[in-house]
């Protein structure tokens, strides 16, 4: 078993390179169930590529991406093309948010559900009962997401023109239209205000709680990083500097001085 | 929050939409200004709208070009000539066989589509059209060569002939049902998974929208249309030109989903008026205009672009919206 019980996503050696960057450089750390997990690092550590090679946007030249997936078998994600793996369980957002600005928020987070549906085109053009049936219990499913995040109001508005804010918490939403096991956040609180941010560190709380899943997140606010995570790793030019819980990592003097003092002394 | 609900369901639309078209004949047999030829006009314009909804699925929906429309049209027209007229085939056979065979060609350009795009894209289907085009000429004893090759109304289930009225009601039937199905899709999760092929590649893969899957879904419905709106253009028309099927015709496609509406369905229809039935039935009196058609179609593509980018489907919301806001300021000005 390459997996222990209670661990969901193990990464090893995980490394790849741009030309001659090395984006990120033998890596390795682990995520448990249920465990709110924090990525840190300053600007162009490799954090996002992080997030590409474990979604397989990225192939990386070296290291295994083990999870244990929905049917709880474990499988190495490196194996996979990039749309299979939302089918195990892996889902994602993007740093940049990336939303179909010409549908409906509603219609952005169904396209989470994608991989769930079971009717084909014929179905569908036809208006079967089954394929009736079935889009109205993902609209439901939907609209109890949306609910949740508290953005049910504007689910009939289009995404274009909605502010930054929303759009953020539409990606979210439709992250969890595929009841998975692992998210990964790419900066979700980039542009978020204070109390935005507040809310968001109980609303990933929350949702980790009810969608009994793991998350796994990159976040340049410090505080929102040190507030929700149960474990963090730290890494520097593509390299693990340190893991640990938010108190460890904020004593960790190869931390201060990487990416923190950098912080205070910006401030 | 559940509102009493207004029972009207988007396909009592089309249907209402489909009545309509199909009274224009009849309007035109009672009014005096309309010559009889304008069903012609009118029944071509519903034709082109078929392919052009097609284009719409494959432009407006998966953000996939093409400027082989005119090709796919053509060959399904002379398939389903052919079979008819010289293997004596009835006319429903040879509408599934005109149909498929296309589509098959069609689907094959969508795995062309995964390797190229954009303008590369343009100009492989623009190539695959010219192909056809040039088979059109070169197999005469299908097409008849630059003679062109004639056709016969429909004869549903080898006994009801259609006459041109008849065959024109068949073609209305044709777009309804077309509108229709495609709304349906366009509207469930085929519909979102091209709007994310379209809108977010990353999105879309993240969302595991296997893009091969749909690229060729797209490439097949569009042929499908196009193929379709060919054999009835055939067998209504009852003549083909090689010469119809040239670029010019597949531009004219583009234009009318551009000029109507990118993801609009009636916005088709309206485009293709524009393009078609407007400089056909008004134009055309006008010499001048004869000649510059073309130039007319460039004009209000650039018009288009340039103030209705979601097409002229959308004037209406637009003069509502300046009729409020001038309301609102006549009100003002009041107090
Ligand atoms: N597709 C790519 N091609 C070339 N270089 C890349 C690519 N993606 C990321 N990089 C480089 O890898 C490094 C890490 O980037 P990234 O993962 O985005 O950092 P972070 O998310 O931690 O800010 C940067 O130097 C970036 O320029
Ligand atoms: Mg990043």
């Amino acid at each position: 078993m390459m997996l222990e019980n209670n661990e969901l996503l193990k990464i090893e050696a995980l490394s790849i390179q741009f030309g001659g960057l090395k984006a990120v450089d033998q890596l390795s750390f682990t995520i448990h169930e249920k465990e709110i997990f924090g990525l840190i690092g300053p600007n162009g550590a490799g954090k996002t590529t992080v997030f590409n090679c474990i979604t397989q946007f990225y192939k990386p030249n070296h290291g295994n991406i083990y999870f244990r997936n929905i049917k709880d078998e474990v499988i190495n994600l490196v194996d996979l093309k990039v749309h299979q793996v939302i089918r195990q369980g892996v889902v994602r957002t993007f740093q940049n948010v990336e939303l179909i600005r010409e549908l409906s928020i509603l219609d952005n987070v169904l396209i989470g559900a994608h991989i769930d549906y079971k009717t084909g085109v014929i179905s569908q053009a036809l208006r079967l009962p089954k394929a009736v049936k079935e889009e109205a219990i993902y609209k439901a499913k939907a609209e109890e997401i949306l609910k949740k995040l508290g953005i049910y109001e504007r689910k009939d508005m289009l995404v274009f023109g909605q502010p930054y804010g929303i759009l953020k918490k539409v990606e979210l939403a439709r992250t969890f239209m595929s009841d998975p096991k692992l998210v990964i956040l790419d900066e979700p609180a980039a542009g978020l205000n204070d109390v935005e941010t507040l809310q968001l560190a109980k609303t990933i709380r929350q949702i980790r709680d009810d969608f009994n899943c793991s998350v796994l997140l990159v976040e340049h606010d410090m505080r929102l990083v040190m507030d929700v995570c149960d474990t963090i790793c730290a890494i520097n030019f593509g390299k693990f500097l340190a893991q640990g819980t938010a108190k460890d990592i904020q004593k960790n003097p190869l931390v201060q001085e990487a990416y923190l003092g950098k912080e205070e002394h910006d401030e | 929050m559940k509102k009493i609900k207004i029972a009207f369901k988007p396909w009592m639309g089309f249907v209402l939409f489909g009545i309509a078209l199909a009274l224009i004949p009849l309007l035109a047999e009672y009014t005096t200004f309309v010559k009889s030829s304008t069903i012609i006009t009118i029944g071509g314009t519903v034709i082109f709208a078929i392919a052009a909804l097609g284009l719409n699925i494959l432009l407006g929906y998966s953000g996939l070009i093409s400027l082989g429309t005119a090709g796919f049209m053509g060959l399904a027209a002379y398939l389903s000539a052919y079979m008819t007229v010289d293997l004596g085939l009835p006319f429903e056979v040879s509408l599934i066989v005109a149909v498929l065979v296309p589509t098959l060609i069609g689907v094959l350009v969508g795995l062309i589509s995964l390797k190229i795009e954009g303008m590369y894209l343009a100009i492989a289907t623009l190539a695959v059209s010219e192909i056809l085009r040039k088979t059109f000429e070169e197999f005469e004893f299908i097409t008849n060569g630059f003679s062109g090759k004639s056709a016969r109304f429909p004869q549903l289930l080898g006994f009801i002939q259609l006459d041109r009225a008849s065959t024109y009601y068949l073609i209305v039937v044709v777009l309804v049902i077309a509108m229709l199905l495609t709304y349906n899709m366009m509207n469930g999760q085929v519909g979102r998974a091209f709007n994310a092929m379209r809108g977010s590649e990353s999105a879309a893969s993240a969302m595991g929208v296997y893009s091969l899957k749909y690229r060729l879904i797209a490439f097949a419905l569009a042929t499908i249309l196009a193929s379709l709106a060919g054999v009835m253009y055939v067998h209504f028309i009852r003549f083909a030109y090689p010469s119809t099927w040239n670029l010019k015709l597949s531009l004219d496609f583009l234009a009318m989903i551009v000029i109507g509406g990118l993801r609009s369905i009636y916005g088709t229809v309206l485009g293709a008026f524009i393009v078609f039935a407007i400089p056909d039935l008004f134009l055309k009196q006008i010499p001048f205009f004869n000649q510059l058609s073309y130039v007319l179609n460039g004009v209000l593509i650039i018009e288009v672009i340039m103030f209705y980018p979601s097409g002229l489907i959308n004037i209406g919301f637009d003069i509502k919206r300046l009729w409020l806001k001038l309301r609102k300021g006549i009100h003002d000005a009041g107090k």
